[in-house]
């Protein structure tokens, strides 16, 4: 080819184009890509179940908007696209990736329960874990300050100078115990499972 | 516009110098702007190279949680870069400290209280893709008129 043939094929648009342009497409996300879960549109029940769950700290809140409806709120920035509160929310009030698909298909239901650890090397008995517990405080509005009660239905109570758990599956999760200890012994795990189940 | 000052902004997108900058991530925002590197993303068919020198970069990309180690280095590295310049960060570490950032964590997030971020990736850690576009989002206003842009300055 002579020299001529060259600079005729590199004036032609369509090489120039080919030369000069990104040669590949840019890449999208696939379908079943979980980016930052989005509203579906279903309402909110505030059962907060979302919070409770989200391993990111400051990651996810529900507020309540001027209508007074409730609704999650991600942000970005904190949030791990992990997926999880998508696949807790009993209400599917938020969509992520193929994650809801997954969860019907799968007839996922999840359960879950808490055990509420106290450190005795810690814990020097104040009782600030018992008056705070709000699970106490509906059974016996009269404990004492420091943590006493006479009431066995309690879900935990101060014995001997430290604090016994009587009735840990009352636990509801909400981690005031842990909130209002000095000293850090007191500890809430809470463990959640997600069972596959037959048909719906 | 002259025609020459369109040429010169059509190149200068097309020539993009990234560092950067690990302040004490967990390597995998690193991994992701590796994976820009790789055949399939293929950040230079967009113009974009990688110089790990801040005196030859344009933009500099910042993973990590700002560890206490990085807070006197980092604005001494940005002001050894050349004009004009810019910071993307990259992932959830630069601008929550996201998972690290717990009571005790010696880290000091956001980085845009040492340096001025012209644009954040969320995510942890962010698609390539999304590397990719913040990267030439930013190229974009970063050259645009570059010469117009220095006479204003002060």
């Amino acid at each position: 080819m002579s020299v001529a043939s060259y600079l005729k094929e590199f004036c032609r648009p369509g090489w120039i184009k080919k030369f000069f342009a990104a040669k590949t497409a840019p890449l999208r996300a696939p379908a079943h890509f979980r980016d930052f879960p989005e509203l579906t549109g279903n309402e909110c029940t505030h059962c907060l179940e979302c919070r409770m769950i989200c391993p990111a700290p400051g990651a996810i809140d529900v507020v309540q908007r001027a209508d007074g409806k409730w609704e999650p709120q991600i942000i970005r920035g904190h949030c791990f696209r992990c997926g999880y509160c998508v696949e807790i929310c009993p209400e599917e009030v938020l969509a992520s990736g193929d994650i809801l698909a997954k969860r019907h298909e799968q007839n996922l239901a999840f359960t879950q329960e808490y055990a509420v650890l106290v450190n005795p090397k810690l814990c020097m008995g104040c009782g600030n874990c018992c008056t705070a517990c709000p699970v106490n405080r509906e059974i016996d509005p009269d404990m004492g300050a420091g943590g006493t009660s006479v009431s066995t239905d309690v879900l935990m109570r101060i014995e001997k100078g430290k604090n016994t758990v009587l009735h840990n599956d009352l636990c509801k999760g909400c981690k005031v115990c842990e909130d209002t200890c000095p000293n850090g012994a007191m500890h809430v795990a809470r463990r959640v499972e997600a069972i596959q189940t037959e048909g719906p | 516009m002259t025609l020459l000052q369109t040429l010169k902004n059509a190149v200068r997108k097309r020539s993009i110098h990234v560092c950067y900058v690990n302040t004490g991530s967990c390597n995998g925002c690193d991994i992701e702007i590796l994976a820009c590197l790789s055949p399939r993303y293929d950040i230079e068919q967009y113009g974009i190279y990688v110089h790990n020198n801040p005196r030859e970069a344009d933009v500099i990309l910042i993973t990590g949680a700002m560890s206490a180690q990085w807070i006197d280095k980092l604005p001494d590295l940005w002001d050894k870069v050349p004009e004009p310049k810019a910071v993307v960060t990259i992932g959830n570490c630069p601008i929550s400290g996201c998972a690290f950032n717990r009571p005790g964590a010696l880290i000091d997030p956001p980085v845009s209280k040492y340096i001025p971020v012209t644009a954040a990736v969320p995510g942890c850690p962010p698609r390539p893709t999304e590397i990719i576009s913040a990267i030439l989002g930013v190229a974009d206003i970063l050259f645009e008129n570059y010469e117009t842009k220095t006479e204003e300055k002060p």
